[in-house]
């Protein structure tokens, strides 16, 4: 026998599945790893990989090391989780690879394992717990804590902590993230709760249900009403499905499939009846597409999955497709534009959005370099991960040109974390969402109709 | 430094050598990334990765290592497909990722100086806006390092007409496998009078020295650019079709054919454009230079085309269909995991006017094996990569695999051509090493790594067959080579 072939034969890899290391369903899908071939294309792409260049940090290595466990060869330890844990789920490497693995989904589902190999302890898995178990799946409690927030900031509270230095005693990405808080208004929710159908105020194209999103129904409720606002612009009767909750990409990301699934069911079930669903959040709208992934061993309910994520779009794409009016009003602005992950990595949704802007007058859009790189938000990442997510928020940062009032974008977790990063690096630049333009321009259209009228 | 959770000593002392955060590995789970790089049959752990931030790291380490006799080897993207990264004697591998500085650009020399982990795209985004670029484009550019490229004298759809990688090599800082450093050519000025060192050093594989500091050449845009995708019934029409464009005296700067499994994975994969699944073979043509005359060569390559019965012909419209139809063929090995598990790629050089025999030949081994071939080819210098396809959950496909690859290359070498174009022999091709040259002759080229190498610690086991009678033959030559 040559060299080699001895070196096959004790090379050969494993295929037992009794090998594997995953002891709990749902395990990662081996159909997914079989599409790499380790060609190393995905590297550059891979923020993490960036930062460190250590392979373990990369998508290949990640796809490696999850594989490895279900041979054998390692366990689901600390040292596994690591490089799973610090992956910012962007869904980069997904663009880059030429065979489409889908390195996003992998790394979910590991994650599941290691949350049930080993419970998350510590004050990271408290936080976790409060904002996952206790707090983004229950609307009432969302409100209310939009209700403490709004509190904290109206009642002094916020000047008090930050005048008495009781911030300086906060961890210090809590304190970046108290520092850009938006001010909290009504959420849409509430302030349509009475309006079974939201009327289309030009003539009807049709209706379409609109998810709000759970965070960004308290934090960002003025971009769920610019959506709204949009959407009914363009002849959209717009429905807010009551039984909606959050979508659970943060529960997923974290490893916790099985609230994932149990919100997933409450969301097909709440949006039964729709025809189309629309999401103004990046984040989510990847989410929600996803769901079937969730139910990959209950085929009832990954039809039902199917079936709803089919209809789920994203308010840019939506309105790229079915048409909407361009507004005539000008907004003399110099912008620049940032790729969210789950919009341009994970729904491949890029133009839209730009042509959306383009299509005001008075726009001036300056190219931003690698405009598809993630800012670090990920979720609870930039809490659960403050080090990488810092440091590749700086390197985003370094991007962003320096001529330009605003920076414009498609999910509110990007929104909060380039508001971090424009504060900490001295910028002044107002981070926008891209529907809150074009809502703008409309009222702009509107005042002007109106001052006409009164002539 | 942060406490390790090791007692080896020699991982101790290395981590008191890197200075950096994080730049040392040695735990399993951290090692097991490195176990392989693009070529996966082999695969072994390092005893640990270092990551040096400069020159004096990277001496200081390899110092250590022959002084104390651990293997070690350098290692860039791992994206190599021979396997010259893979640490087949529990190398303490050398990672350069961290070196990847731009250091300066000289247009008016045209050169810049580059660390050897930079990526070599970069160096072309990083020039373009003063009309510059770098030309060795392998198709992994997006992510290979130019130490790497060095080391493999990578070539590219674009070599054709602008050289390989040694062709744009003006000068090199290297670490000697005793741990001094040198520097070859400093100045950048090209043939400097005695040995050719760089010629030497580049192409060599990682088992001279390690690549710290790399002078290149840049050159100018090309004021005009022209795509051409041409759809062919018949390999063999395709193939004549690419000699009649190289006797019509058109030296296109990229000249690539893919045949019928090649097209049926890019157009399953990320970046498809639409080929016909039906046609035996497609050529994709480039011709760039001064805008005058770039019409008159594309009417003649239309012409070739028509008269070689093309079925459909056309010309890039603007620089995003150009851009899709590259990403289309440069994806293409990556392409094959859409229709198979693992594959193999090969690298033969062979006659252009041999290409229909030798695909019919490889055609035969594909049968006699029982696996699909999938062909992709620098057509323009008879550059071909067969890759074969395979599963190696299936007990025997490896080794099945590994035996048609070799009979590929068999053809290779039988027609009158190579065992590698320019993905180098690393540990894939080393037994073919035979196909082409003597006992002798391998010896003579292991005399010469022993001038540099002598106590052969750098990256063994490659590129040489595992040695016959050669290895009692010592050299007489035992001091290493200083500047
Ligand atoms: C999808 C794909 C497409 C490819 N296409 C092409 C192509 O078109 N043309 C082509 O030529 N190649 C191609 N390759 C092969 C590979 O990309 C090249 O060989 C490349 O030059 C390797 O660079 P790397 O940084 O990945 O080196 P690595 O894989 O890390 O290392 C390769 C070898 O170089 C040595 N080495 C690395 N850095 C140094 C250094 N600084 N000093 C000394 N030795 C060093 C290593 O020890 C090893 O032996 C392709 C690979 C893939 C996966
Ligand atoms: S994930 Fe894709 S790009 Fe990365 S190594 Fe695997 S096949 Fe290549
Ligand atoms: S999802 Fe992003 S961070 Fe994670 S492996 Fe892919 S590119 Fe890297």
């Amino acid at each position: 026998m040559s060299v080699r072939q001895s070196d096959v034969m004790k090379e050969a890899p494993c295929t037992n599945q009794s090998l594997s290391n995953y002891l709990w369903d749902d395990a990662p899908d081996e159909n997914k790893w079989a599409d790499c071939v380790h060609c190393g294309m995905c590297l550059e792409s891979c923020p993490t990989y960036e930062q460190t260049g250590q392979e373990q940090h990369s998508p290949r290595g990640r796809v490696h090391l999850i594989k490895s466990v279900a041979e054998g060869k390692l366990e689901v330890n600390e040292q596994f989780m690591d490089p799973v844990n610090q992956c910012l789920d962007c869904r980069a490497c997904t663009t880059a690879c030429p065979a489409d693995v889908d390195v996003g989904g992998l790394i979910e589902e590991a994650r599941g394992q290691i949350r049930q190999a080993m419970p998350l302890k510590g004050w990271k898995g408290r936080l976790s717990k409060f904002f996952l178990e206790d707090l983004f799946p229950h609307h009432n409690r969302l409100h209310t804590f939009g209700g403490v927030l709004k509190f904290y900031q109206k009642s002094g509270m916020q000047k008090l902590v930050r005048h008495t230095g009781l911030i300086n005693v906060m961890p210090n990405h809590l304190v970046e993230m108290e520092s850009i808080m938006p001010e909290v208004k009504v959420p849409v929710r509430q302030k349509f709760k009475d309006e079974k159908v939201i009327k289309a105020k030009k003539e009807e194209k049709g209706t379409v249900a609109f998810l709000t999103g759970c965070i960004m129904d308290v934090m960002f409720s003025d971009i769920n009403e610019s959506t709204i606002n949009v959407l009914t612009h363009n002849g959209n009767n717009v429905t807010i499905p009551e039984q909606q909750t959050c979508c659970g990409a943060l529960h997923v990301h974290a490893g916790d499939r099985k609230t994932g699934r149990k919100l997933a069911k409450q969301n097909i079930e709440a949006f039964k009846d729709a025809d189309k669903v629309i999401v103004n959040a990046a984040g989510c709208g990847c989410m929600i597409k996803d769901y079937p992934e969730l139910f990959r061993e209950d085929p009832e309910w990954k039809e039902k999955a199917e079936e709803f994520s089919a209809k789920v779009e994203d308010v840019s794409k939506y309105l790229h497709d079915t048409g909407y009016e361009k507004p005539r009003s000008e907004i003399n602005t110099r912008l620049t534009y940032h790729d969210a992950c789950h919009l341009a990595h994970g729904q491949g949704i890029r133009e839209e959005p730009r042509n959306i802007l383009l299509d005001i007058p008075g726009v001036e859009m300056v190219h931003m370099p690698n405009a598809d790189r993630c800012c670090g938000s990920a979720g609870i990442y930039n809490i659960t991960n403050p080090e990488m997510a810092g440091a590749v928020l700086e390197s985003k940062m370094q991007n962003v040109p320096d001529d330009v009032e605003m920076i414009s974008m498609g999910n509110p977790g990007c929104m909060l974390q380039m508001a971090i990063g424009a504060r900490k690096y001295g910028r002044n630049q107002k981070v926008v969402h891209t529907i809150q333009l074009l809502d703008w321009a409309y009222q702009k259209d509107a005042q002007s109709e109106q001052g006409r009228g009164d002539d | 430094m942060p406490k390790l959770k090791t007692k080896d000593k020699h991982i101790k002392k290395l981590a008191e050598i890197v200075k950096g955060p994080n730049s040392i590995l040695y735990l399993k789970e951290d090692l097991l990334a490195y176990d392989c790089d693009g070529f996966t049959i082999h695969k072994h752990l390092p005893k640990a990765v270092v990551f040096p931030k400069d020159t004096e790291e990277v001496a200081a380490i390899v110092k250590y290592c022959d002084a104390n006799n651990l293997p070690f080897l350098a290692r860039g993207a791992g994206t190599g497909l021979s396997g010259g990264a893979i640490p087949l004697n529990g190398e303490v591998i050398i990672s350069l990722v961290r070196m990847k500085r731009l250091i300066s650009v000289d247009t008016e020399n045209r050169r810049a100086v580059v660390e050897p982990g930079f990526v070599n795209l970069k160096l072309t985004n990083s020039i373009s806006d003063r009309g510059y670029y770098y030309a060795p484009d392998p198709s992994s550019q997006y992510c290979c390092t130019i130490g790497g490229n060095v080391a493999e004298n990578a070539g590219g759809a674009h070599c054709l007409k602008y050289g390989v990688t040694t062709n744009h090599i003006l000068g090199l800082e290297v670490v000697l496998p005793n741990g001094e450093i040198i520097e070859i050519s400093s100045d950048g000025i090209p043939d400097a009078p005695g040995y050719d060192l760089l010629g030497i050093l580049t192409g060599s594989e990682g088992t001279l020295g390690i690549v710290t500091k790399i002078t290149v050449r840049i050159l100018k845009n090309p004021e005009e650019k022209q795509t051409v995708l041409a759809y062919f019934d018949k390999v063999s029409d395709g193939s004549h079709a690419v000699s009649d464009i190289i006797s019509a005296g058109i030296v296109p700067a990229a000249l690539e054919m893919m045949d019928k499994i090649a097209i049926e994975a890019v157009e399953a994969a990320a970046f498809p454009v639409g080929h016909p699944k039906d046609i035996e073979a497609l050529l994709l043509i480039e011709v760039d230079g001064v805008s005058a005359g770039i019409d008159e060569q594309i009417n003649q390559i239309l012409e070739v085309c028509k008269r070689r019965n093309v079925r459909e012909v056309k010309v890039a419209q603007d620089e995003q269909e150009r851009g899709r139809w590259w990403a289309n063929r440069k994806t293409g090995f990556g392409a094959m995991g859409a229709i198979s598990p693992d594959y193999l790629v090969q690298d033969g050089v062979i006659p252009r006017s041999k290409l229909p025999e030798v695909l019919g030949r490889i055609n035969q081994i594909s049968e006699e094996f029982g696996l699909r071939i999938a062909n992709i080819f620098h057509a323009g210098d008879g550059n071909l990569h067969p890759l074969v396809l395979f599963d190696a959950k299936k007990p025997g496909d490896t080794d099945k695999a590994l035996k048609a690859g070799s009979a590929c290359l068999k053809v290779c070498a039988d027609v009158g051509g190579s065992i590698t174009g320019e993905h180098g022999v690393g540990i894939e091709k080393k037994e073919e090493m035979r196909f082409i040259f003597s006992d002798e002759e391998i010896m003579a080229q292991t005399n010469v790594r022993e001038v540099f190498n002598p106590n052969n610690l750098l990256n063994a086991g490659k590129l040489f067959p595992t040695p016959g009678r050669c290895i009692e033959m010592k050299s007489d030559v035992n001091e290493p080579l200083s500047s």
